[in-house]
């Protein structure tokens, strides 16, 4: 199992919230936006931190995957 | 104003010369080629099959010329994969201010490429076809449309055709904006993790193609996949359009490359006789080299990769001796920051910073400070954005300073370049009229 995680660049107003509850995969950039840590913390702490920091955005600007490492298919970039 | 010259020895293409792919064809003072005249040229479109069309594609090898040089064939094939009816949207609108080439295919050649994304639209099952231009480009709207009327006269089980025209700049015709303004009226770019080819804004496989690379399209289907690959290069295969800009005798012109000569072959038969300065490679957010490196550089991906660069739209900006390369640079840095579609933060307040930081290098007010701010500004805009937009902005400049770093210490110790009155080198869009 693999936490992925999604910054969407054009929601994020730079509460940073995110990097709160989900530091060790979302850092803040030198303006304050949201920006992935490559390649986040992993683990089912990790995967609870995604949680909590997709569910804390309040523009919608994060989400998370969960992917099964052994069909990481949906990792591939294309 | 459009003419068209060259290629390789013993391979060249003129517009209105017999031995090009693209641009053969009647000369550009006899204005857009008909479809009769098309016809009797290159005769009538081969019988489709659909399995043999995507052979060929693939076989061909043949990549988006917009600027991603992605294999075209496998974005068809995501598309022919995924679920749903797809779209194709052609890209005719040509955002970089000093490329010409889309230009002058749908202005001069539009039959090509409308055969081109027949097929493509016939391989996808797509039952329309959208052509993206840009408003108030005149002159490939007019020819397209009157194109069009043409072909629904004479060919039969053509798909629905649109013609879409967006707002005006630079980002607008990112493949993303394009395929957003066609699906809800808003040029800008999407932020998606998965590729467009699958899941586009309207939730349908959207392919968004270059126009160049439609074009292509029809050229391999018409005289085969290997025939086609020998006009170009093992990393580039297939002809290739140019549009040369900046210090050259026809600034704005295209011409059709064969084979992979050097950047110095290109400029010198385009009537530069000698290593420039600086060439500016592959678009607005392309690469500057070294004039005298440029020379003898083959335009193809594998040596222009070892110096950094790529071949982008396919432009070649000459910057002649004399002239300030972090001027020019300050210019289109100021034009592309104000060309963010203001969506992404990084981007809204990095790229104007970035600029001012570049301005006040040209200008020689640039202290150590200012020397930090660039760099730590540069490091915090790549892969920030929703769109490539930022990272290319940031090769670029950082292209520049490599390329002009006595200029830099020249400029820093004092010593800047007189202020020019001379007006930009390459065209910089003043006014976004929306």
């Amino acid at each position: 199992m693999k936490v992925v995680i999604h910054v969407d660049p054009t929601r994020c107003r730079g509460h940073g919230i995110c990097s709160l509850y989900f530091k060790d995969g979302v850092e803040l950039d030198h303006w304050g936006y949201a920006r992935t840590i490559d390649p986040p913390a992993q683990g089912r702490r990790a995967i609870a931190q995604a949680r909590r920091a997709a569910r804390a955005c309040p523009n919608d600007a994060i989400s998370y995957e969960v992917v099964e490492t052994r069909t990481g298919d949906s990792l591939q970039s294309w | 104003m459009t003419t068209a010259t060259i290629a390789e020895p013993g391979r060249s293409a003129v517009i209105g010369d017999d031995v090009g792919l693209i641009l053969a064809g009647p000369t550009a003072a006899e204005g857009p080629e008909p479809l009769i005249s098309f016809l009797s040229r290159s005769g009538a479109p081969p019988v489709f099959s659909r399995a043999g069309t995507l052979d060929a594609l693939r076989l061909s090898g043949v990549q988006g010329r917009g600027g991603g040089a992605f294999p075209l064939w496998r974005k068809v094939q995501a598309a022919l994969d995924a679920p749903g009816r797809p779209m194709l949207i052609v890209n005719c609108s040509e955002s970089e201010p000093a490329s010409r080439k889309d230009w002058t295919l749908c202005t001069l050649r539009p039959h090509l490429m409308l055969e081109g994304a027949v097929r493509l639209a016939t391989l996808v099952g797509a039952d329309e076809v959208v052509l993206h231009l840009h408003r108030g480009a005149a002159e490939p709207t007019d020819s397209l449309r009157h194109a069009l009327l043409e072909r629904r006269e004479v060919m039969e089980g053509d798909p629905a055709w649109r013609l879409s025209s967006g707002p005006h700049g630079y980002v607008t015709g990112e493949a993303s904006a394009v395929a957003r303004y066609v699906h809800e009226g808003v040029a800008k770019p999407v932020f998606s993790s998965v590729p467009m080819a699958r899941r586009g804004p309207s939730g349908r496989p959207t392919l968004v193609c270059n126009a160049e690379t439609v074009a292509h399209v029809a050229v391999i289907l018409r005289i085969g996949a290997e025939a086609w690959r020998s006009f170009g290069s093992e990393s580039c295969p297939g002809p290739q359009l140019v549009t040369l800009a900046g210090a050259v005798p026809l600034p704005g012109s295209v011409v059709e490359v064969a084979g992979a000569p050097t950047i110095g072959e290109i400029l010198r038969r385009a009537g530069v006789d000698d290593p420039p300065l600086a060439v500016l490679v592959g678009g607005y957010a392309g690469t500057w080299i070294r004039g005298h490196v440029a020379w003898r550089t083959p335009l193809e991906p594998t040596a222009l990769a070892r110096l950094g660069a790529f071949r982008g739209c396919g432009l070649l900006g000459v910057l002649p001796h004399g002239a300030c390369g972090l001027r020019e640079t300050a210019r289109v840095t100021a034009f592309l920051a104000g060309e963010t579609a203001g969506q992404c933060g990084p981007c809204v307040h990095g790229l104007p910073a970035l600029a001012e930081s570049v301005s006040r290098l040209a200008r020689g007010t640039a202290g150590s400070r200012t020397v930090r701010r660039l760099r730590r500004t540069s490091n915090a805009l790549v892969g920030s954005g929703a769109c490539a937009h930022p990272d290319g902005v940031v090769h670029m400049v950082r292209s520049a300073l490599d390329v002009f770093d006595y200029d830099v210490i020249r400029h820093r110790a004092g010593s800047p370049c007189p202020p020019a009155d001379h007006p930009s080198l390459f065209p910089v869009p003043a006014v976004r009229a929306s």
